[in-house]
C-alpha cells in the first residue's frame, strides 16, 4: 500500500493496476447488495438484450475505483470525499480490467485532490471514467 | 473582470454545486442560508472558484471569511 503525504503529491502523478472479476465475486456482490437483476443473473435474458452474456454490475466493477485511492493513490492517508462514474461498454466475467488514475487538480486550502479515473479491458476498450476526489489525511 | 462579472461567475459556480439551477445569492449568503453548504460541498466550491478564475487560496484565507461579500472581496483582491 502506498501512503502518498499531502506535500508528496504533484499534478500528473499516476499510478495503475489489473484485475479480473470472476463468477464468485459477483456471486459475494450479489450477496452484499441484493442485486438480483436478470442482465446479471441469468445468459438467456442478458442475450435477449443484446448483450454477449450476463453484465458485471457496474458499480461492482467501480469498486476498484475505491482500491486505486485506498490502495495506491494516495493510499494509506485517503478519504474518499466523492465520486462522479460514467459507464460506456459492458463488463462480462474474467475481463482483464486495466484502473488507472492521474492527479488532475489539487486544492491546496482543503488538502483534497482530483483524480481522473478510467478503466478499460483486455481489448484496450474503455469500460467507465470517474472522477474522484479524495482528502489526505494527515500522518 | 468587474466585480458584477465574478459575482455572475460565482453564483453560477453556486448554481451547480448546489444544483438550484434558479439559486440567487447575495453579498450577505453563508452557509446559514443553504441547506446543503456543509463541509464537502465547502470544499467543491472552493474548487470550483479556483479552477474558474485561476486563482489560488491559502485556508488561512478562508477560514475567516464570513458571506459571499467577503469571499468575493477576497476574489477581487487575488486578481489584482
Amino acid at each position: 500500500m502506498n501512503n502518498y503525504l499531502f506535500k508528496d503529491i504533484y499534478v500528473g502523478l499516476e499510478h495503475a493496476f489489473d484485475a479480473t472479476i470472476d463468477a464468485s465475486m459477483q456471486e459475494k456482490f450479489i450477496a452484499i447488495s441484493n442485486d438480483t437483476n436478470p442482465l446479471h443473473t441469468d445468459v438467456s435474458y442478458a442475450k435477449s438484450k443484446g448483450f454477449d452474456g450476463t453484465l458485471v454490475h457496474g458499480l461492482l466493477t467501480s469498486s476498484f475505483y475505491s482500491t486505486l485511492v485506498g490502495v495506491y493513490l494516495p493510499g494509506k492517508f485517503c478519504i474518499l470525499q466523492g465520486i462522479d462514474i460514467s459507464f460506456s461498454k459492458p463488463v462480462y466475467l474474467n475481463d482483464h480490467l486495466h484502473i488507472s488514475g492521474k492527479v488532475k487538480y489539487i486544492n491546496e486550502a482543503y488538502q483534497q485532490i482530483e483524480i481522473k479515473a478510467i478503466i478499460s479491458n483486455q481489448d484496450n476498450v474503455k469500460i467507465s471514467k470517474a472522477t474522484i476526489k479524495v482528502g489526505i489525511m494527515d500522518e | 473582470m468587474t466585480k458584477d462579472e465574478i459575482f455572475s461567475g460565482v453564483q453560477e459556480i453556486f448554481r451547480d454545486i448546489f444544483d438550484e439551477d434558479d439559486l440567487v445569492i447575495q453579498d450577505s449568503t453563508s452557509s446559514e442560508d443553504i441547506e446543503d453548504w456543509d463541509s464537502l460541498n465547502h470544499i467543491n466550491l472552493v474548487s470550483a472558484i479556483e479552477k474558474e478564475f485561476k486563482i489560488k487560496f491559502a485556508l488561512g484565507e478562508l477560514v475567516s471569511l464570513q458571506d459571499v461579500g467577503e469571499m468575493i472581496t477576497l476574489m477581487i483582491e487575488k486578481m489584482k
